[in-house]
């Protein structure tokens, strides 16, 4: 992660959009909305914009690979690779919202999805979280990209959603959001205790506009314009995803590498 | 335990002349850019003299390699006397190894698009010649040590600068610089 990889940036955010929609719907399906077609109408355009965006982060994926080729095979390594997993989980996903979607989000495919959906996740964190990155070799990115989830997949929701639900993904998003705001500023703070490596990466974060964009415009605002307004604004979900992308290049480009520290202290 | 092969770094020899990673180049001709052997100068926080104290550092050829674990295409092994080869017929270039060993051992080749290693020259290995680095080390500060026979006492596996990863149990071991006699025109 020492240069910004946009593919991955593309990849996560997308499939961490769509797992937020489905948790989303998920919640709204078990709150008494049961499935398309009845008490609301608009949730298979939501499951099906969900396997979409997937769709689209698995496509990006491919572009940071030096052989897109060779993806197939990714998945050969299930015994102990953690992108192995994460990429079987994905399709497994992809597939499930699909079928959901497709035969009417019966409660069992329904509870799959978001099962599904909360696998991807840790799996994801786990893939992010490998022995050289000592800020993150730990569940950190599992709960950073929850986070991204959630909020995302409550934003998203908010503009496809009746009225009726409004409130129901208003509180679901000011919980994720405050969340959010405690832990991406906790986070940094607590590395500057730790080791040579997470020092430097808390430096990096906190020097970062990248940073303090995603915290201020991505977090703070929208929890402001959410609370002041009591539901979610159209322009609330816009700053989250800006506030998104600039979170998500930090974590890519400014999270330190032990090998940079090679003959320092550590 | 088993035969496992690996790099002692005596670091009181080192004089940082870079001949190792000079002779890896010449035996490969990586890309430009793309290095399997380097020399890291200590900083001064762990040895007091600029630029006089040397890590000359390539895969470590760990006993549960980061790299063969995070591969998703299987393109890592670990072979029988414990070098871990790099299988670049299989990488798809996804990356994944090269941000995960802590300790920078695989590269990118931009040419192949795809992740390479120190093989610590196992083919010259089997032939019954020394790595190329070690051959080429002009102050004897490399050599290919197995661990299941070697028994040097003052050796260390974490020296101060290197990345305590118990986990993976990197195979390098290091003889760690000693400062140096320091003689003044008024000493009495």
């Amino acid at each position: 992660m020492s240069a910004m990889e946009l593919p991955l940036v593309v990849f996560t955010l997308l499939s961490q959009l769509a797992i937020g929609l489905v948790l989303v719907g998920a919640i709204r399906q078990f709150a008494g909305d049961g499935p398309a077609g009845t008490g609301a109408p608009g949730l298979r355009r939501e499951w099906l914009l969900a396997a979409g965006l997937l769709a689209a982060g698995l496509v990006a994926s491919l572009f940071h690979l030096g052989h897109p080729g060779g993806a197939p095979r990714a998945i050969t390594h299930l015994a102990t690779a953690w992108l192995s997993r994460e990429v079987l989980v994905l399709g497994l996903l992809l597939a499930a919202i699909l079928a959901a979607a497709l035969t009417g989000l019966g409660r069992g495919l329904v509870g799959l999805c978001a099962a599904l959906g909360l696998g991807a996740l840790l799996v994801q964190g786990m893939t992010y979280a490998p022995p050289s990155f000592p800020a993150l070799h730990n569940g950190l990115p599992f709960v950073f990209f929850a986070v991204t989830a959630v909020t995302l997949g409550a934003g998203a929701a908010a503009w496809l959603a009746p009225d009726s639900r409004q409130g129901l993904i208003a509180g679901i998003l000011t919980v994720g959001l405050a969340v959010g705001m405690v832990v991406f500023l906790v986070v940094p703070c607590v590395w500057l205790s730790g080791g040579t490596v997470m020092r430097e990466t808390a430096q990096a974060y906190l020097a970062s506009p990248l940073y303090w964009t995603h915290v201020v415009l991505g977090l703070a605002l929208p929890l402001a314009l959410v609370l002041k307004a009591g539901r979610i604004p159209a322009l609330a979900p816009v700053l989250m995803l800006v506030g998104a992308v600039c979170g998500r290049i930090v974590f890519y480009l400014d999270t330190v590498h032990t090998a940079a520290n090679l003959g320092g202290l550590y | 335990m088993k035969k496992q092969l690996g790099f002692y770094v005596d670091a009181k020899r080192c004089i940082g002349c870079f001949t190792c990673a000079m002779a890896c180049k010449n035996q490969y001709h990586q890309e430009n850019g793309v290095v399997w052997r380097q020399v890291y100068a200590l900083k001064t926080e762990i040895y007091p003299h600029h630029e006089r104290a040397f890590y000359s550092l390539a895969c470590n050829h760990c006993q549960h390699p980061t790299c063969l674990e995070v591969c998703p295409v299987n393109a890592y092994a670990k072979r029988e006397d414990g070098i871990v080869v790099h299988d670049q017929e299989k990488c798809i270039g996804c990356g994944n190894c090269i941000r995960s060993c802590p300790y920078g051992a695989p590269r990118y080749n931009p040419a192949l698009k795809k992740a390479e290693k120190c093989s610590l020259c196992w083919q010259r290995i089997d032939a019954g010649l020394a790595p190329a680095c070690v051959q080429s080390c002009p102050t004897s500060a490399l050599s290919l040590i197995d661990l299941s026979t070697f028994d040097e006492p003052n050796a260390v596996q974490y020296p101060p600068g290197y990345p305590r990863m118990e986990k993976l149990n990197p195979s390098t071991r290091f003889r760690q610089a000693e400062l140096p006699t320091i003689y003044r025109r008024d000493a009495q």
